[in-house]
């Protein structure tokens, strides 16, 4: 018999058993990974390793960008004002508001913290496979920072450690010439590291870092340390030019023996535009592909990145590399009834055709946004180029420099009639126009004509001493305090 | 002896038992005073009182809660029966405060109630419908008319940059989704908008709406209540879309004035071609039935319900519609020992049941329904002639035939909601209630979406957004579970007869978790579809949280809180609470918040002085004063986990690694706010009419901005985002106005009125991320630049930000005189729109852009009209906004698309049109963002009309019996263009940005109402 006593005892005792709770109540850990109690583990840095080559695949942009802003190509897109950021840059009318700019420091720069992300925690462990995949990560943050060298000019550098939210009001713009220098190490460091060959595909390799390292030397006028370790890699390095250069950029041929780096995509999963730099894809594809195509091989895109008659015609006859760089459409419909096609804006008749849709990719999601297409970063083909001007223009022979530009004018008219005779300054004229034939379309020509005084002559619009360096985004001199000057004539 | 002598009066023991008059049952807890002297007592559990020593001449006051007060002259030592009438007038007087009640009279803060009626009423489909209109200072908006879209509820202005929704109780169990509730379940709905919120602290700074379910009353017979009501939904507005006839020559025209051929060659013989919002819009149905049950015996009380709701959308039918199915029990009961004797032990048990079916068509945004309804040719027919959908082959890659996009949209999510709440109540020491209750959520949500194999463009062609060529099934599940748990302790004394205290101590415990999983299967079988997908039979399966935890939500808070309310004579009233908080959404350097405040009143028409100069029912004066907070600001935001995407390709396979998400800040705290409120409440003429005004004033600080941090700290990489701060203040200041006037003209004719008034000023007074505004993410247009509108300090939260226009440009010279346009897309030319040169610096550009609007309203008004006449009655809802603007940004700016008729007023040679640009192909700035796309969206709409005939008790039977017919949304006025002024997005930054929204339908209803 329960008395009422008894009964209320019984309640409150079970409610105060149950009530109490300390202040450790609201201290919980997140059941993700913190970031700061990573690394502990080889796969935690292979794994924050990936992370740090995904924004490779966000250059697309800067391959893209690279082409619209030089003579060899027209911004096109639906209509005049697809796209605003591009449709400037390619007028050379861009300014410091600019949204493909700003994406461009944005991406570049988050891959430079995913790969100090892994520097800064490179003393925590210790495991055999260390070295190369501090190389790896060094190798990418002098990759993202070389883009921003030659896009921005003097950049907040940043080694070993990542920008943290704070730090962003004190830190200066440094001079060209000492991030030159930190991407020198960088290179070096993972030259020394890595093998020529390694068991993935799409890993960063010895010949990458040299070739990478070959290119900043050149673009700084160092042409004698450029020419010794391009040599050095020609030499020693496993590539070589592909002969049958009808394949070289098409989706069963990747990573091939001409390929010294090449930035890895696929169609595995689908991408939106909410974020272009998420896409597994290469979107400059999609972006470059015909208006509305029907017809066999071919998938239609967005129609930017459009060649000019001015390139097209710059190809000598029997220069076969004219019809796999360029796609006349014209020809091409003429040929083929099943072929038809849109007319964009800035309709030149003409495509990129190293980089536009192929059929036969999984189309998942937003086609255009997912095409499997690797960017051949580097090509055997530039590196021997290169080292031909590295030599030409150092103190290096014109006859071995003549050789390697041999190579490549042989494999593109597949005869020796073409060779090329000549030294000295007509050399590197040559030299410097076989480089525009060779790479149009693979985002090298504007860079090529800044560093080689040339642009003003070649580009309509472009003003020396303002046009060399894209502006500085101006919401980005806003958020580091108002501190840093814009480059110049912006 | 004879004399005077003076009567002796006797003492006499008083007692008796007091009842209720309608029922005859016992009322426990009546009060019985002896006037002047201090004797009294209090019924028991049978109701049954004894007083010894009364004088026979003592008249006795008996007085309860709810019922009107009963004076007897004279006692005898018989025992007494005293019967007490339900007093309806003060019945309306109890408020609910949170964690307790307390009469009007006795409330110093700003507490607005709905009742029952008003929601009965109103027949809204959802309780946000409930407030819209009915409370000053409470404003309603929906992101959409969909059938089962959610409603935004906002108290005094938007108060914060993030999630400015108010705290909701039901029941005092947290309720997020409130379509659980079916609104003929309520009781009452209790808005705290000041600082009496504050007992709440740190989820109390955008105002708390404490809703009461139906309980039941003791002692009364089973009622059976069913209301049933069905109609037919229809758009209350399609825009004027040019026929193909008017189209065709506006797109020739806009061809030649770019110096190409005109498009269409056969103007003449196009006619109307394809109305495609009329192919679009149909009528919808819609029906809803409960059943309630209610009732007691004399310790229990149980109220209960069953409800079927649907409703079709006006867009696509079955494709957009919702089915909402609820069942709710509420039982109460006074805890007996099995031999009968009353503890003083009170239980309580609330459930709740919901399961809702939703399906969605795309919309409010770029490439959904209406916007491809808007932009599609008028030259394409519905069907092409083998009968297969038109396909849109020369529209923008977004714009597809939207009755295809219609049949090929395949999705449903369908919600199990499970509430409950238990509470127990313990009376002790005669003074003293404990209560403890365990209050918990439970969801279940599992959406489905499966895309077939598209191809909406030319055939064979990828060229639309929308093309796929690979099936896809998109699995998604969502667990939700949360629990309250409270405890309290309350303490009520009374000192001679004046002093009033009350003082409560408490603590709460919460706690919320959220688990999901999500897969995507793609390649499937040809015929497979959302009723067949099933994963197992996908080509290739994706987990989306390979590298994440599957625990989506791990929240708690953990608060100590008190109050204590002092009154005198009910006429000097002083409240004051203090609570302190601490919650895992905070960084470690700020867990815990103290969070106070304070109110004071003066019942004016309690005193003689005032009595003499003013005849008023009720005069109060009050004011508040308080800190809270707002905790809503996502979790694990202080730290930096590693939840970003980093997915690379080796060997050609997806390679999965790890990345930062969002970046840290380990310092991040609540968002605060300083409330401060001062009001008037009265009524007047017999409690006829009622007025109340309050001025209020609240500022929040440390708003969490996601500060735009700069590129090189890494936000744009894939899974990152920008970093919280505490970095920004807005302040709302307004006046609220409320009135109610009710009469009766003559016996059968009774007039009701009720009108509330709100304006609002909203400034933001600090945004400290180093750029002075925070731009919003959504871009106007497609391609533009980001940010057309703004929190900035000194103007009003998410203000549209653009440049000004001066009418167009009537020839060359006119242009040639003008600063150049081209930084802003291209020069201008004869018939384009001349832009202000704001800051006079003679060049076009990004600064010359200002303030061109905001989507905040100067002031809202509510009201409410109802007529009743002998068994008629008649009730009107109407509400208006007046100031707010709205972006018409739902027109595609491509060569090819469709246009409205204001078109037709464009420019075409000089002095043509100062208002309307021409129409051309080639570049121009006209489509950059400017005044000439911000729209006056003031309105008035007549919310709700209804007319009824209320049966003879006993027709057919039933007790009451109603019979009514309604019209939802009848009218709305308005200068908006768009589809309705009504609808808005609801994050402050993005608000008034009209992508297309799905308007609001008009409904037509027949419906009736029994009781048995």
């Amino acid at each position: 018999m329960m008395t009422k006593f008894k009964f209320i005892l019984t309640i409150l005792s079970a409610v105060v058993l149950t009530i109490s709770c300390s202040d450790d109540f609201v201290y919980v850990d997140s059941q993700d990974v913190n970031s700061e109690n990573y690394f502990n583990t080889e796969a935690d840095y292979q794994a924050a390793l990936i992370g740090a080559y995904d924004l490779l695949q966000s250059t697309y942009l800067n391959v893209m960008l690279g082409e619209i802003a030089s003579d060899n190509t027209l911004a096109g897109g639906e209509n005049a004002t697809d796209v605003p950021g591009i449709q400037q840059v390619d007028d050379m009318i861009h300014t410091p508001n600019n949204q493909q700019l700003r994406d461009i420091w944005g991406w570049m720069f988050a891959g430079v913290n995913r790969a100090n992300y892994i520097m800064e925690f490179q003393d925590k462990i210790d495991f055999p496979n260390k070295p190369s995949v501090l190389a790896q990560a060094r190798f990418l943050r002098a990759y993202y920072y070389f883009e921003l060298v030659k896009w921005f000019g003097p950049v907040p550098l940043a080694v070993d450690k990542r920008i943290q939210f704070g730090e962003q009001f004190t830190i200066d713009r440094t001079p060209v010439a000492d991030v030159y220098q930190q991407i020198e190490l960088d290179l070096i460091y993972a030259a020394d590291n890595l093998p020529y060959t390694q068991a993935q595909e799409g890993r960063i390799t010895k010949g990458a870092a040299q070739a990478l390292l070959g290119k900043a030397y050149l673009y700084q006028d160092k042409f004698d340390e450029a020419a010794a370790v391009l040599t050095n890699l020609i030499n020693n390095g496993p590539y070589n030019l592909l002969t049958d250069y009808s394949t070289m950029f098409e989706n069963d041929n990747e990573n091939n023996i001409e390929s010294v780096f090449e930035v890895q995509y696929t169609d595995l999963e689908g991408a939106g535009f909410g974020c272009l730099q998420c896409s597994e894809g290469n979107v400059a594809v999609g972006f470059n592909g015909p208006r509305s195509f029907v017809g066999p091989y071919f998938e239609s895109g967005y129609s930017f990145n459009v060649p000019t008659l001015e390139t097209y015609e710059a190809f000598e006859s029997g220069d076969n590399r004219r019809d796999i760089a360029i796609l006349n459409i014209e020809a091409l419909a003429a040929s083929d009834p099943t072929v038809s096609y849109g007319e964009g804006n800035e309709h030149t008749g003409f495509f990129n055709r190293k980089y536009i849709p192929r059929q036969g990719d999984s189309n998942i999601g937003d086609q255009n946004l997912t095409n499997p297409n690797n960017y051949r970063s580097i090509r055997f083909a530039d590196v021997l180029l290169m080292a031909a001007e590295a030599l030409n223009r150092g103190t290096g022979s014109d006859t071995d420099a003549l050789a390697l530009l041999n190579r490549v004018r042989r494999r593109a008219f597949g005869d020796t009639d073409h060779d090329v005779t000549v030294s000295g300054a007509a050399l590197t004229s040559v030299i410097w126009d076989e480089r525009r034939l060779e790479l149009v379309g693979e985002g090298h020509r504007f860079f090529d004509l800044v560093r080689t005084s040339q642009a003003a002559s070649k580009i309509d619009g472009f003003v020396p001493g303002k046009h060399e360096l894209f502006p500085i985004p101006q919401i980005e001199i806003e958020l580091t305090g108002n501190r840093w000057e814009q480059n110049p004539m912006y | 002896m004879a004399g005077v002598f003076a009567v002796q009066a006797q003492s006499v023991t008083a007692s008796g038992t007091v009842v209720d008059s309608e029922s005859g049952m016992p009322v426990p807890g009546a009060n019985i005073a002896v006037r002047g002297a201090n004797q009294g007592a209090v019924t028991d559990f049978d109701g049954k009182f004894s007083i010894s020593n009364v004088s026979t001449e003592a008249t006795l006051v008996v007085t309860y809660i709810g019922y009107q007060t009963v004076t007897i002259n004279g006692v005898s030592s018989e025992p007494m029966t005293i019967s007490l009438t339900q007093d309806a007038a003060q019945l309306d007087e109890v408020v609910v405060v949170g964690y307790g009640t307390r009469s009007v009279k006795e409330v110093s803060g700003a507490v607005s109630v709905v009742s029952s009626e008003t929601i009965e009423k109103l027949k809204p489909t959802r309780i946000e419908q409930a407030l819209q209109g009915q409370v000053a200072g409470v404003q309603v908006t929906s992101s959409s008319g969909a059938p089962g879209a959610g409603l935004d509820i906002r108290i005094r202005g938007i108060g914060t940059n993030g999630d400015a929704r108010p705290l909701v109780l039901v029941d005092g169990n947290v309720i997020s989704e409130l379509s659980v509730i079916n609104p003929s379940d309520i009781e009452s709905i209790s808005v705290l908008k000041d600082a009496s919120a504050g007992i709440y602290g740190v989820r109390a700074a955008n105002g708390v709406i404490i809703i009461t379910t139906k309980s039941g009353s003791k002692a009364s017979p089973l009622k059976v209540q069913y209301d049933a009501y069905g109609g037919v939904q229809e758009t209350t507005r399609s825009l004027p879309a040019l026929n193909a006839t008017d189209y065709a020559s506006l797109t020739n025209e806009a061809y030649v004035s770019n110096g190409d051929m005109a498009y269409y060659s056969n103007v003449g013989s196009l006619g109307r071609g394809t109305d495609w919002q009329d192919a679009v819009f149909s009528q919808a149905f819609t029906s809803n039935q409960s059943i309630g049950v209610s009732g007691g015996s004399d310790n229990a009380s149980y109220s209960g319900g069953l409800s079927a709701f649907t409703q079709d959308g006006i867009i696509g039918k079955d494709k957009s519609g919702f089915q909402r199915y609820n069942a709710r029990f509420n039982y109460t009961v006074d805890l007996r020992l099995p031999d009968g004797t009353p503890t003083n032990f009170k239980f309580k048990m609330n459930m709740l049941y919901s399961k809702t079916n939703r399906k969605t068509l795309p919309e409010g945004g770029i490439g959904s329904v209406l916007f491809n309804a808007l932009n599609m040719a008028p030259t394409y027919t519905l069907r092409d002639a083998s009968g297969a959908f038109t396909r849109a082959e020369n529209m923008p890659i977004e714009v597809i035939n939207p009755l295809w996009q219609i049949d090929a949209t395949q999705n449903k999510v369908v919600a199990d909601r499970v509430s409950g709440v238990f509470g127990l109540n313990y009376k002790f020491w005669s003074d003293f209630s404990a209560d403890v209750n365990y209050q918990w959520n439970y969801t279940e949500v599992r959406n489905r979406s499966f895309s077939g194999v598209n191809d909406f463009g030319s055939e064979g062609v990828a060229d639309k957004v929308f093309d796929t060529d690979v099936a896809a099934y998109y699995v998604e599940d969502s667990f939700y579970r949360d629990y309250t748990f409270d405890a309290i302790l309350s303490y009520e004394k009374t000192v001679n007869d004046a002093h009033n205290f009350k003082a409560m101590v408490g603590t709460s415990v919460f706690k919320a978790t959220a688990d999901q999983f999500a897969f995507v299967g793609t390649d499937f079988a040809e015929g497979t579809n959302l009723g067949n997908a099933h994963l197992n039979n996908a080509g290739m399966v994706n987990n989306n949280f390979q590298t994440r935890s599957n625990r989506i939500d791990d929240s708690r808070l953990l608060s100590y809180f008190g109050r204590l309310d002092y009154n005198y004579n009910q006429k000097y009233l002083f409240t004051a609470t203090v609570r302190r908080d601490g919650s895992t959404n905070f960084g470690p350097s700020n867990k815990f918040g103290l969070f106070s405040t304070f109110s004071a009143g003066w019942v004016l028409s309690e005193e003689d002085f005032f009595n003499n100069l003013v005849n008023a029912d009720l005069f109060k004066l009050r004011g508040s004063y308080g800190v809270l907070g707002n905790d809503r600001i996502g979790s694990f935001r202080y730290t930096s986990l590693l939840n970003g995407e980093g997915v690379y390709v080796f060997d050609n396979q997806l390679q999965f690694g790890v990345a930062q998400g969002g970046i840290a800040n380990p310092t991040l705290k609540w968002e605060e706010q300083i409330a401060f409120n001062v009001g008037v409440d009265s009524k007047w003429f017999d409690n006829k009419l009622s007025l109340t005004v309050d001025y209020f004033k609240r500022k929040t600080e440390n708003l969490l901005l996601q500060v735009v941090t700069s590129g090189i700290n890494g936000p744009s990489a894939p899974g990152s985002g920008p970093p919280f701060a505490n970095a920004g203040s807005v302040e709302n200041k307004g006046l609220e106005v409320g009135m109610g006037y009710n009469t009766s003209f003559s016996d059968s004719l009774d007039f009701g009125l009720n009108l509330n008034f709100t304006t609002i000023d909203n400034t933001v007074t600090e945004v400290n991320n180093s750029l002075g505004y925070v731009s919003s993410g959504v871009g106007f247009g497609i391609g533009n630049l980001v940010g057309p509108s703004r929190m900035e300090v000194g103007m009003p939260i998410g203000y549209f930000y653009g440049f000004k226009t001066d009418g167009i440009f009537q020839n060359q010279a006119e242009v040639e005189s003008h600063p150049s346009q081209l930084l802003l897309g291209s020069a201008g030319a004869p018939g384009d729109l001349r832009f202000v040169d704001v800051n006079q610096d003679g060049v076009l550009d990004e600064d010359d852009r200002t303030y061109i609007g905001d989507p905040l309203p100067d002031f809202t008004i509510g009201l409410n009209l109802t007529f009743n006449y002998k068994k008629l009655d008649f009730q009107s809802y109407f509400f208006a906004s007046v100031g707010n603007d709205m972006v018409r940004n739902y027109e595609r700016n491509t060569p090819l698309v469709n246009r409205t008729t204001y078109d037709l007023d464009r420019w075409h040679g000089a002095n043509t049109s100062n208002t309307v640009p021409r129409v051309t192909t080639a570049a121009t700035s006209n489509s950059v963002f400017s005044d000439y796309y911000v729209e006056d969206a003031s309105f008035i709409r007549a919310q709700n009309m209804q007319l009824g005939y209320t049966f003879e008790s006993g027709t057919f039977g039933f007790q009451d019996l109603r019979v009514y017919g309604a019209v939802n949304n009848a009218f709305t006025l308005t200068k908006y263009r768009g589809y309705d002024p009504t609808v808005t997005n609801g994050d402050p930054l993005s608000a008034g940005f009209d992508f297309g929204f799905y308007p609001n339908p008009r409904t037509y209803l027949l419906g009736l109402n029994l009781t048995f």
